[in-house]
């Protein structure tokens, strides 16, 4: 589905990303985790678009999409959930999913938005609440729903947990894990490695920018490496 | 649509519009007053025309006094030298500013230049407008160019009062409103209140956020450039400080104290600014000099800190409860 290679990246001088490939099959779930600071989310910034890759292939479906405008981006099927949902406060609920639909030149179709609001019961409630009043879990669903009225061919999340309470976590996690038996192609960034590892098919660990290991995620949680940095083991 | 019923919706604003329109009729002879209540509309067409790119597209834009100069000069070269109708002139002075902003508006909005580091490079194009202006005397310099009367008052839009002026800006600014309302109602109003909102996000759920602030920025450009010409006819010279950076800063604060992205607030703004500002240094003008500036920023801080998204939210919050009052068990408007 979606191949990166040699991906080198970074914001004016400063190099972030050095050499990253790795690839997400359809219908696979990926998840890359690492520490702060190793350029997970500059790695889907990079993808969507918002940051300019220095060197490197992004291709989608034998598409290159390599520094394409991310207004572009979206249009070849690539739905980014940037880090803390970045709802729109001043707008509603169903006008933040409108927004979502954008990309499609079309507006919200009924059918999209019965999926959306069956996965996510809660939005359909709130529908005409501003986004500012939503709590923050809600609010990273709204950010999830409004990547997915796009029908996008690849999702990326990027951290979906961050600040929310464990149970808001778990709840996210579950409708995540509804999206991906749904046979979404999912790419996951997470630094909460325990939820990521048990959910997605495969991983990849990125430090100081580079690939230092990938595998399925069960070879993962049982190396040493990620055990000791990672799980706490 | 129906006309009886798209008057019955405007209710407000026609009776707003008619005040506006016979306002003037018995002040004639309180010259004063009329300049006050022109230059009001002035600052409120240029508010009003900043609420497309600072308000709705979130850019804060210090850029009006460039526009506002570059159509001045235009429309009064053009006068000076070919005897070119300012009627004509400040649509050609507009076009000027529209190039100008595109000037300006394509490398910055390429290169993702925003919040602070936008603010300030639009601040900059005033000030080297003015020197280049200020230097280049065959349309500047450092002395006034006073404009010449041909053939008629009304050919070369030179009036001896400022009722005339008044009401050509009155329609400026009801162009400018119609513009805003025309926007809010469109795709490209969605767009700008987004980018607005988190510029990022926008982006990435598919909105080609350069060409969205251009289309902003060439629009907001277009109206400072008009006023620039009815501005350098009402003066009846031209001179480089017209290219005037607190006229930029106080059109954005007229914007940011309306309330970002509404847009009855730069209006509101203005009149009550503007009015504040002016009867303040009437009254405290002739004891202390430079006192009324004291005061009025203190007015703006506790703006600032009491009613941070603006005087209109406010207003429109008390309206609501009227309008409650009187007929209750109606749906609650947006705030927007």
């Amino acid at each position: 589905m979606i191949r990166v290679t040699d991906l080198y990246s970074g914001y004016g001088k400063v190099p972030i990303l050095n050499a990253v490939s790795f690839e997400v099959s359809e219908h696979e779930m990926v998840a890359i985790i690492g520490p702060n600071g190793a350029g997970k989310s500059t790695l889907l910034k990079t993808i969507a678009g918002l940051v300019h890759p220095s060197s490197g292939k992004v291709v989608l479906e034998d598409q290159d999409v390599t520094g394409l405008p991310s207004y572009q981006i979206v249009r070849h099927g690539i739905a980014y959930v940037p880090e803390g949902g970045r709802v729109f406060p001043n707008m509603t609920v169903m006008d933040n999913l409108r927004m979502g639909a954008y990309s499609n030149r079309q507006t919200l179709k009924e059918g999209v938005l019965d999926e959306v609001f069956t996965l996510f019961p809660r939005l359909k409630e709130r529908a005409e609440k501003f986004a500012r009043t939503l709590s923050g879990g809600e609010r990273q669903m709204l950010a999830i729903a409004r990547g997915l009225v796009s029908r996008p061919k690849l999702l990326m999340l990027d951290e979906p947990s961050l600040g929310l309470a464990p149970k808001l976590v778990d709840e996210i996690y579950e409708k995540i894990r509804l999206l991906k038996e749904s046979g979404l192609t999912v790419l996951l960034v997470e630094q909460n490695t325990t939820y990521a590892l048990e959910l997605a098919d495969r991983g990849y660990v990125l430090e100081n920018g580079r690939i230092f290991m990938e595998g399925s995620c069960a070879e993962l949680a049982s190396s040493d490496h990620v055990r000791k940095a990672y799980l706490g083991l | 649509m129906n006309i009886a019923a798209f008057l019955k919706r405007n209710v407000g604003w026609f009776a707003l519009l008619l005040v506006a329109a016979v306002l003037p009729l018995p002040l004639q002879k309180q010259q004063y007053t009329m300049v006050l209540f022109m230059l009001i509309v002035l600052y409120a067409v240029l508010a009003t025309a900043w609420n497309i790119i600072g308000g709705m597209a979130g850019q804060l834009d210090l850029a009006a006094g460039a526009y506002l100069g570059m159509g001045a000069f235009t429309t009064g070269t053009l006068l000076l030298r070919w005897e070119v109708t300012p009627w004509v002139g400040m649509f050609i002075g507009a076009l000027m500013a529209v190039l100008l902003s595109l000037l300006i508006g394509y490398p910055l909005f390429g290169f993702k230049i925003k919040e602070v580091w936008y603010a300030l490079s639009s601040l900059a194009l005033c000030e080297v407008l003015r020197v280049i202006f200020l230097m280049w005397d065959e349309v500047g310099g450092p002395t006034e160019v006073y404009l010449p009367t041909v053939n008629s008052p009304l050919y070369s839009m030179r009036f001896t009062t400022a009722t005339p002026f008044y009401y050509i800006l009155l329609v400026l600014l009801v162009v400018a409103l119609v513009i805003n309302f025309r926007i809010r109602a469109t795709k490209l109003g969605y767009q700008l209140l987004a980018l607005g909102e988190d510029e990022d996000a926008a982006e990435v759920l598919g909105i080609d956020a350069r060409a969205a602030k251009l289309k902003a920025l060439v629009i907001y450009a277009f109206l400072c450039g008009l006023v620039g010409g009815v501005y350098a006819c009402f003066y009846g010279y031209l001179h480089p400080s017209f290219f005037d950076a607190d006229i930029s800063t106080e059109v954005a604060i007229f914007g940011i104290v309306g309330g970002m992205g509404i847009i009855y607030g730069p209006l509101l703004a203005t009149i009550l600014l503007v009015g504040v500002r002016e009867l303040l240094r009437a009254r405290l003008g002739g004891g202390l000099e430079g006192l009324y500036l004291v005061v009025y920023a203190v007015v703006l801080i506790v703006v600032a800190l009491y009613q941070p998204r603006g005087i209109a939210p406010l207003v429109s919050s008390v309206l609501q409860k009227l309008r409650n009052a009187l007929a209750p068990g109606k749906k609650e408007a947006s705030w927007r």
